[in-house]
């Protein structure tokens, strides 16, 4: 198909006695970021424990020119994170306080890293109004693999103002689940408090993969010298394992059994093995004047989960100097619940499907946020043979009308070859 | 219908005009800055895609 599009556009292309390389050197993208964020709702203590996580990402971005027309990039990173809620699965470490959902554990699963590797290839044709990618990706951590892969077509016509995409990503993932300490083999539940005998509906999943498949389109237009304007849409499918394997439910109408103050789960969600989504999102973005732009973004999703959800954000680039431009930012996002959320205590157990998963339910956010870009476009601060062009520094805050809140801190760099 | 409104309403603009529209502040896409910023927000919240990130692989479980 790449060759059979290729060929098809090759009879486009105008011939010009010099054509701008698509990218002039390589390029190195550094990038951290801190996350951190609290909560009273976590899905692994069934919707009620303390949700406090904090993470650290880094990467590495690789951009090589590899000729005039085409550029590989290679995108790798690790990310480190410790979850007081994901602690829980095992409440019952014999190092800590008490057990308890608001208590952390110090087992295993208190802390994890994910590994990724992101290579993609651009193709640009002569007349830089065809453009074709293809890309990989494999991320991993201890209970989680992933491994993608996805290909695009970009077509640019009317002199450059308007632009069509069309791109496709297969995920192929599967888990390795960790279960809740109570669910398996050899847990004795002799010291659990409660009236009668502790017996859970628990059964370990026979299907551990997750597929995703996805189709994306995109439409740009330029609209004035100072306006343009895009409309997108995906349509994205999944099936397989769509719960999480250590999520706890309790449910209304069985009796309650505790060890210490953890409450023992009466078995972890139950979703549905197939979701479709489609998310059909628009950017409106104003030059204002030569220190003001206006970056305006909206985007409605629906699923076959019963969930509809709001996005809209704006973001307004202020340009203080030559070098530095500062842009606050805010967001806000508004979501119904999935037909199978359920409070803790309130799914039955006769239900088919349910889910204690905040994540999942309604609720609307705000994020406020800043960041500013220095950006020497003389690349004169050098390391090695590598010319600093850009640093962003970014904050968000993130609160949630359920009581979760988060903050974090990202910085990036770029450095490009001499 | 809104594709077609959008490529026939609009006189192109040449490319020696677009020095406005050429700004890096004025691309059609999320900032590469903003990664982190969506990758959280795809796990804690259900809704994803649409803004061309990733929108498949990953637990978000934690």
């Amino acid at each position: 198909m790449f060759l059979t599009l290729k060929w098809g556009f090759s009879q486009d292309a105008i011939s010009n006695s010099y054509t701008k390389r698509v990218l002039e050197t390589a390029e190195i993208d550094l990038l951290f970021s801190y996350y951190d964020q609290d909560g009273d709702n976590a899905a692994v203590t069934g919707g009620e424990g303390t949700e406090e996580l904090t993470d650290a990402t880094s990467s590495i971005v690789v951009k090589i020119p590899l000729n005039p027309d085409d550029v590989l990039t290679v995108d790798v990173g690790i990310s480190a994170y410790s979850s007081a809620s994901t602690s829980n699965i095992d409440p019952f470490d014999k190092n800590s306080s008490i057990a308890s959902p608001f208590n952390a554990s110090s087992g295993a699963s208190q802390s994890d890293a994910l590994v990724h590797f992101n290579p993609s290839y651009q193709h640009s044709s002569k007349d830089r109004n065809s453009v074709y990618s293809v890309q990989g990706y494999v991320s991993s951590e201890y209970d989680y693999f992933s491994i993608g892969f996805g290909g695009g077509y970009t077509r640019l016509f009317n002199e450059k103002n308007t632009e069509i995409s069309a791109s496709f990503q297969v995920f192929l993932d599967s888990w390795n689940p960790q279960y809740p300490i109570e669910f398996r083999p050899g847990f004795s539940s002799q010291d659990a408090s409660g009236s009668g005998t502790y017996i859970s509906s628990f059964s370990a999943f026979e299907d551990e993969t997750r597929n995703s498949y996805s189709l994306s389109l995109g439409f740009a237009q330029i609209l004035t010298k100072r306006m343009q304007a895009s409309i997108f849409m995906d349509i994205v499918s999944q099936q397989g394992l769509l719960s999480t394997p250590h999520q706890r439910v309790y449910f209304g109408d069985v009796n309650d059994f505790f060890i210490e103050d953890f409450q023992l789960g009466d078995n972890v969600e139950q979703l549905p093995d197939t979701r479709f989504k489609i998310p059909i999102g628009a950017r409106l973005n104003y030059y204002l004047n030569d220190r003001v732009i206006l970056r305006s973004y909206y985007r409605y999703y629906s699923d076959d989960w019963g969930i509809n959800a709001h996005t809209t954000s704006l973001e307004i680039p202020i340009k203080l100097s030559d070098k530095f431009t500062l842009y606050p930012n805010y967001r806000y996002y508004s979501q119904t619940a999935a037909d199978y959320f359920y409070e803790k205590e309130a799914a039955t157990s006769n239900l088919p499907f349910y889910t204690s998963d905040y994540d999942l339910s309604a609720y609307n956010a705000h994020q406020y946020g800043a960041g500013i870009r220095y950006k020497d476009i003389f690349t004169s601060a050098k390391v090695l043979t590598f010319g600093l062009k850009t640093i962003d520094l970014r904050f968000g805050k993130y609160d949630r009308n359920d009581g979760l809140n988060a903050y974090i801190f990202s910085l990036g760099t770029t450095f490009v070859g001499d | 219908m809104v594709l077609a409104v959008f490529s026939t309403s609009c006189v192109a603009v040449k490319e020696f005009d677009k020095v406005y529209l050429n700004d890096e502040e004025m691309m059609l896409s999320a900032k590469a800055s903003e990664r982190f910023e969506t990758n959280f927000q795809i796990y804690r919240e259900a809704a994803s895609g649409a803004n061309g990130g990733k929108s498949g692989g990953g637990c978000g479980c934690n």
